[in-house]
């Protein structure tokens, strides 16, 4: 087998030594998992191999006496073609560029469950989140291999038993075919069987290996697409291994901006909570963590090639740590890609930008003394730079957005060349922005009527002053209307946006300049309530028109004259859900300061979206204030304790006022309302 | 047992309670057997929908009392399927086209082609047309109402129409002017108070002629309003007294409240209460023109004098706004912030003036 592998692999190479099949790697390396295949031929695919045109003849010849010197060859190339993501893959806690405290968590949960499980306790679920390439999966092998545990791992089988036509089952159903491959049941009945067998049977000795006893873990991370659409069936599988589980469950889920298939679809909180299961999130790798690897890996690949890599010199390294914005993975990858010589086209694409500030530290240091057009520009550069790297494309978490507009972090500058504003304006006077308000709403990947949204449900805790929160509210305003007509709607979505985040940052003069800025404490931001209070509104009208069709009036009178008298006349209705009605809506909670809507708080790393339906309470406080990085530090909150919003403790103080009769959010669920497509209002 | 607005409203021109003028030029116009297209527009709560029931009885006799709802559903050309709901006799047809939204245009065509194209059966006894009514013609697009104009011009043998609005301003020209103009004003106070008073003794009950009255001021001459809070009143205390409370609808009061909170502190803080109880109030389904009214009346009549024009001025900014935008929290709350700041500042300038 192995011989068979040495052989095609050249062949194949043969013909085209840049494209490599990516089947190449079945064959040569069975031994190694699904998942570092993917990887490994990724890298593979964006490389040069230096030495294939040299040794071409070689291999031509085929013959036996040369094959020893081939396979010497071979070696030599397989470890200069290993990725350098497995190469320096982490084997110690050291190695590892995770945070220590992180580290320490997973460790402390692993030890605990571990040795817990013997005791038979039920299965214990660990769920691990962040972004792609910020050492979850490390961090597990390296933490299960110090701990003596196996890993199991699920991967999707790749059977397309699926997509089979009719024709093909009747073929595997026949009992004259030789080859019945018919694969027994969908992926998910796959999966439940896999943890039904991880969690029972220990694994065959096949490798023979030593016994490590009855630690195992099972790990998850490549999750059949079916729950994706149907998350509550993971649900069930979960429950029923939560009870009868021996051993720990990882999930690890990386985080994705776009909202789909993120561990909040997955894992919804309230599941979290039923099954126990432990949440820790990873943030993206420190630059100086990365800094570091990637300086380690390249003192150690100096040494080892003897020149035949080009080694980055530093400012490269450091354009390399900014253009990955925290993914590890990349970085190494990128890092392998620019140091292989003979890369002609590198050394040119490198050329221009070397003599230029590069970190993002030094070139704010720089730009300070200058004016403000060559600071912009140069800001400018360093982000096209960091994109030409092929670096990731930066994206802000809408938390972090929001708190970059909200905050709006200025920095102090003393250029006496800057034209001084004439004595009348001087109140308009700001210092210079720290973010650019078009670049944050752009990478917040959101449209802008919905930023718009959430910067309205969270701004007025930002003010102070009754006149700034007016001026505020009206360049809201303003940007609902351009955004009115919807012919012009994509082009005046944009404008609508640079309205609405300008004219907030620009409205706070409380936060005009550095001096005045220093006294904000952390503040908790919110989801808006405007889409479920407007599609409730729709609802309710609808109900209305419907429940209440025999009065025969408009809309208008009934929903204001009608509705609101027959609450308080004893005037028998003809069903229930006429009642029900009446008793939500034409009443109104007059004893209570605070209706039905909740203050549902939104979170680090959570996309965008809103699931109107979801009800609960979330009144917890972002567990990842610390690393919000762009909030005054928490201190500054106790310091000011009256400062903090009255809306919040309010919330939470009252008990949830909802009106008890529901009977209509049972009738709208029942009978088929036709609400048309609500295109402009 | 139904609501006494229903209950006693007047089934022919000849009861009719007031504008008998008007009535008995109505009933002329339905004798001389020549009957145009009919615009009848009037505030809400003046009796325009009981006036045209009355003519159509007029028209067809006892035979339209006999309605019946029924659900149809219209395929645009766009296929898009609308749903509306429509009440009918054997003689006529009501719709409110703008419940189908933006679909309007297909509704008025589809919906009066089909009542047009049958024709009446017994044509020597009855008259050769039918009549569809449509109620809120005002909120109907400017497209429909194009529309509308060609269709009334070519049905116009078979088939009369009868709009129904509450303002001309928003019907164009072109509609105005082919159709028979009838206002229905509102009725005085002294006449909602005769209303009241003969109701109350149809259903057996003595009414004060006090409390009639300041139920006749606080309906604002609205007579369906002034029957259900007459009706509300005899829910809360029977027999009547002269100085009894007059229950008004729970979203008044909270608008009240609402507007007295907005006057008593202007900070952020307070924006924010009052933005929840905004919210409330649409969840209620009361229309964001409706709360922008309402607040607005509260508080001119909290604020000074010098401070009235500028409010106003601001409240139609906003309500503009209102119209053409797509989220009315934005333009409810601009103007909440704005009125704060215009308040806050005005009381403190005030401040300032005593202490110096």
């Amino acid at each position: 087998m192995s011989k068979l592998s040495i052989e095609r692999k050249p062949s194949s190479s043969k013909g085209n030594s840049w494209v490599e099949p990516a089947f190449g790697d079945l064959f040569g390396g069975s031994e190694r998992n699904l998942l570092s295949t993917r990887k490994t031929t990724n890298a593979r695919e964006c490389r040069k191999r230096p030495t294939s045109s040299s040794k071409q003849p070689l291999k031509r010849k085929g013959t036996s006496q040369s094959r020893e010197s081939e396979n010497a060859l071979r070696k030599d190339q397989q470890c200069q073609d290993e990725p350098w993501v497995d190469k320096y893959c982490p084997h110690t806690q050291a190695d590892l560029a995770v945070h220590p405290k992180k580290m320490k968590e997973v460790e402390s949960w692993l030890k605990s469950h571990i040795d817990s499980s013997v005791q038979n306790t039920g299965g214990a679920i660990l769920l691990l989140t962040g972004p792609s390439g910020c050492g979850k999966t490390a961090t597990i092998r390296v933490l299960a291999r110090e701990l003596d545990c196996l890993i199991q791992e699920w991967s999707n089988p790749s059977t397309f038993s699926e997509f089979k036509t009719e024709e093909s089952f009747r073929q595997s159903f026949d009992p004259e075919s030789r080859f019945n491959s018919f694969s027994g049941g969908s992926q998910t009945v796959l999966f439940q069987e896999f943890l039904l067998r991880a969690n029972k049977y220990s694994p065959l000795q096949m490798l023979g290996g030593c016994q490590t006893g009855n630690k195992k873990l099972i790990l998850i991370e490549d999750f059949p697409n079916q729950f994706y659409r149907q998350p509550e069936c993971l649900h069930g599988i979960l429950r029923s291994f939560v009870k009868t589980g021996k051993c720990p469950l990882l999930l690890i889920v990386s985080d994705s901006l776009s909202g789909d298939g993120g561990s909040r679809q997955l894992f919804p909180k309230e599941h979290q909570e039923e099954l126990g299961i432990c949440h820790i999130s990873f943030n993206p790798v420190a630059p100086t963590n990365i800094m570091k690897v990637l300086n380690r890996i390249v003192t150690q690949e100096a040494s080892g090639s003897g020149g035949r890599i080009m080694v980055p010199d530093k400012e490269t390294l450091e354009l390399l740590c900014t253009g990955s914005s925290g993914d590890i993975r990349g970085a190494i990858n990128n890092l392998q890609f620019l140091s292989l010589t003979d890369c002609s086209v590198q050394s040119s694409f490198w050329a221009p930008l070397k003599n230029k500030p590069v970190s993002a530290s030094s070139s704010r240091s720089v730009s300070k003394g200058r004016s403000r057009s060559k600071s912009t520009k140069s800001s400018d550069k360093q982000d096209a730079q960091s994109q030409a790297i092929g670096g990731k494309d930066a994206s802000l978490f809408l938390f972090r957005a929001l708190g970059k507009i909200l905050y709006c972090k200025r920095e102090s500058c003393s250029e006496p060349e800057l034209p001084k504003l004439p004595a009348h304006l001087s109140e308009h006077r700001r210092d210079r922005l720290l973010v650019d308000p078009e670049l944050v709403v752009e990478k917040s990947h959101m449209s802008a009527e919905l930023f718009n949204l959430y910067l309205h449900q969270n701004y007025v805790d930002f003010f102070a002053d009754m006149e700034d929160v007016a001026r505020a509210s009206e360049y809201l305003s303003d940007a609902d209307f351009l955004t009115t007509d919807w012919t012009s709607r994509c082009t005046m979505r944009e404008y609508s946006s640079s309205v609405a985040t300008r004219g907030l940052m620009h409205a706070n003069a409380a936060r005009a300049s550095t001096v005045t800025q220093t006294c904000t404490g952390f503040r908790p931001l919110h989801k808006p309530h405007w889409l479920l209070v407007s599609k409730k509104y729709r609802e309710n009208c609808q109900a209305a028109k419907s429940l209440f069709v025999s009065f025969c009036l408009t809309p208008f009178s009934l929903q204001t004259e009608l509705l609101p008298y027959l609450a308080q006349l004893t005037n028998p209705m003809r069903n229930q859900a006429q009642i029900a009605f009446i008793q939500d809506v034409g009443r109104m909670p007059l004893t209570r300061h605070h209706g039905r809507l909740k203050f549902e708080a939104l979170t680090d790393k959570e996309p965008g979206l809103l699931d109107l339906e979801s009800d609960e309470e979330d009144a917890t406080l972002p567990a990842a204030v610390t690393d919000l990085g762009l909030a005054e530090p928490l201190t500054a909150a106790t310091d000011s304790p009256g400062e903090l919003p009255s809306s919040q403790g309010a919330s939470t103080d009252l008990p949830p006022s909802q009106p008890q009769p529901t009977g209509a959010q049972a009738l709208l669920d029942e009978e088929e309302f036709v609400i048309e497509e609500y295109d402009s209002d | 047992m139904s609501l006494w607005v229903d209950k006693y409203r007047p089934t022919s021109l000849g009861k009719l309670d007031y504008h008998k003028e008007q009535a008995n030029q109505l009933k002329n116009l339905v004798q001389c057997g020549d009957f145009p297209h009919l615009l009848v527009y009037g505030p809400s709560g003046a009796g325009k929908k009981t006036r045209i029931m009355c003519l159509l009885r007029e028209l067809y006799g006892p035979g339209v009392e006999k309605l019946r709802i029924e659900h149809q559903s219209i395929t645009a050309p766009s296929k898009k399927k609308i749903e509306i709901n429509t009440i009918a006799s054997n003689y006529h047809l009501e719709v409110n086209p703008s419940d189908a939204g933006t679909g309007d245009r297909v509704v008025v065509q589809e919906l009066i082609k089909t009542v047009a194209q049958s024709q009446q059966i017994q044509s020597s006894t009855q008259r050769e047309f039918k009549v569809v009514l449509l109620t809120e013609v005002d909120q109907l697009t400017k497209d429909a109402q194009h529309a509308l104009r060609r269709t009334m011009e070519k049905y116009m043998a078979t088939c009369r129409l009868i709009l129904c609005c509450n303002s001309t301003s928003k019907v164009i020209a072109p509609i105005r002017s082919r159709c028979l103009a009838v206002r229905v004003p509102l009725p005085s106070v002294e006449e909602v108070r005769t209303v009241l008073t003969n109701v109350c003794r149809k259903e057996g009950l003595s009414l004060p002629g006090e409390l009639a009255k300041q139920i006749a001021d606080k309906s604002g001459r609205n007579l369906r309003k002034a029957l259900l809070m007459c009706e509300a009143c005899r829910v809360q205390q029977y027999p009547f007294s002269a100085d009894q409370d007059i229950s008004e609808t729970d979203w008044e009061v909270y608008l009240r409240e609402t507007a007295n909170a907005i006057v008593s502190q202007q900070s952020p803080q307070r924006l924010l209460e009052v933005r929840g109880r905004l919210y409330e109030l649409l969840t209620h389904c009361i229309p964001a023109e409706i709360i922008i009214k309402g607040l607005v009346s509260e508080l001119l009549s909290n604020c000074d004098g010098h401070l009235k024009a500028e409010v106003a001025q601001m409240a139609a900014h906003y309500e503009h706004r209102l119209q053409l935008g797509s989220k009315a929290i934005y333009h409810l709350e601009a103007f909440v912030a704005k009125f704060m700041a215009v308040y806050k500042k005005f009381m403190e300038d005030g401040l300032d003036g005593m202490m110096f």
